[in-house]
């Protein structure tokens, strides 16, 4: 293409006119923060993480851990903790990992493909928490209708009809599970358009 | 020793910073983007120093750093997408002024270079930098082959964008 050709000796030309900067103005640059995308990922991230991971305590300070252990369900609250510092842990070692794999110094592709698998781990543990969470809420409601005193002990006509706390239940974790994933999508969304339009345009290269 | 390699790569970015301001020039449009897209190729330049070895050239070291920041890295503000626009604009009105042909073919193809996403621009950056396709395949990561099917494609992108 003569015309690329042409830009090409233009190009050339151009360097004359670069901007320079000082020996002084590079070393002021060395010495503050990034603010590249792979940095807010991490920030983000860790921020998830200690959301999710503070749940327990939150619900120890607003006291829906007392009708728990009322109710006699301190074993099955002790498995569920467990269960989901397991996962923290699990996913957080996982996550850094991967996040120690991002290199600048890597292939174009190789540098996104890092990138979308350190912010995949955290997708991921977003999703096993809202699924834990509906397991538990379900299982909670269950136990509570089935297995305990409080809800048999009730005169008969008092009780909601037992459909109508299912329903009740279910519809409010689908909503509950709904927003998260709504938010989380649209942070995550923001964060990574980019870098997923140019990950595309590459791979569309591959035959 | 921290000093030391903060000299030797404050030093050796002076005398190789005009392949990070290339890179600014084809990514963004107006100074203050390519100052802060300059200052983000530098942190990250500086990020991955301590590993270069230097068995490669710190220039060709300097390509993937800088690509990969302005592909990948770096955050673009609003403003700058803005502005992309606007100098495309001015580009145009300005390339009427021009009575050389060629002068006026230039600034024409500047702006279409301009129009480009982000995989086409590192493409014909390198291209403009008399790169060889295998150096094009190893910084993108992708096959030789690839690399000459893609560079085709934004030349012909190219021809589209001039001759409408």
């Amino acid at each position: 293409m003569d015309e690329l050709e042409l830009l090409k000796k233009d190009w050339k030309r151009q360097e004359e006119v670069l901007p320079r900067l000082s020996y002084q103005e590079i070393y002021q640059m060395i010495l503050k923060k990034s603010s590249s995308i792979v940095r807010w990922i991490f920030i983000i991230s860790i921020i998830e993480f200690l959301l999710w991971a503070s749940l327990d305590i939150i619900f120890r300070a607003t006291g829906v851990h007392d009708e728990v252990e009322i109710n006699n369900m301190e074993t099955f609250s002790l498995i569920a903790s467990f269960l989901s510092y397991g996962i923290l842990i699990y996913f957080i070692v996982r996550f850094y990992l991967n996040y120690k794999k991002i290199q600048s110094t890597d292939s174009t592709k190789v540098l996104m493909e890092n990138i979308i698998r350190t912010r995949r781990t955290v997708k991921h543990y977003i999703w096993v928490n809202i699924s834990l969470f509906s397991i538990l809420m379900i299982g909670t409601m269950v136990y509570l209708v089935f297995f305990t005193d409080e809800f048999q002990k009730s005169a008969v006509e008092e009780q909601p009809p037992l459909w109508l706390i299912i329903t009740t239940t279910v519809f409010m974790t689908i909503v509950f599970a709904g927003m998260i994933a709504l938010f989380y999508r649209l942070v995550y969304g923001i964060l990574t358009r980019r870098l997923k339009r140019n990950y595309k345009e590459l791979e569309k290269l591959e035959v | 020793m921290n000093k030391e390699l903060e000299h030797s790569f404050v030093t050796n970015l002076e005398q190789n910073q005009n392949i990070v301001h290339k890179v600014c020039r084809i990514y963004t449009s107006d100074p203050d983007s390519h100052n802060d897209l300059f200052q983000e190729i530098t942190i990250q330049l500086w990020k991955a120093y301590p590993k270069f070895r230097g068995d490669a050239k710190f220039s060709t070291w300097m390509y993937r750093v800088a690509l990969n920041t302005a592909i990948t890295l770096y955050r673009r503000s609003k403003r700058s997408l803005k502005t992309t626009d606007i100098d495309v604009i001015n580009f145009k009105i300005k390339a009427e002024d021009y009575d050389d042909e060629v002068e006026q073919q230039l600034k024409l193809m500047y702006a279409a270079v301009k129009q480009l996403n982000d995989i086409e621009k590192a493409l014909v950056f390198l291209y403009l930098e008399d790169k060889s396709y295998k150096e094009i395949a190893e910084t993108m990561g992708i096959s030789e082959v690839n690399a000459r099917v893609k560079m085709n494609r934004v030349k012909t992108k190219l021809k589209k964008i001039l001759n409408p």
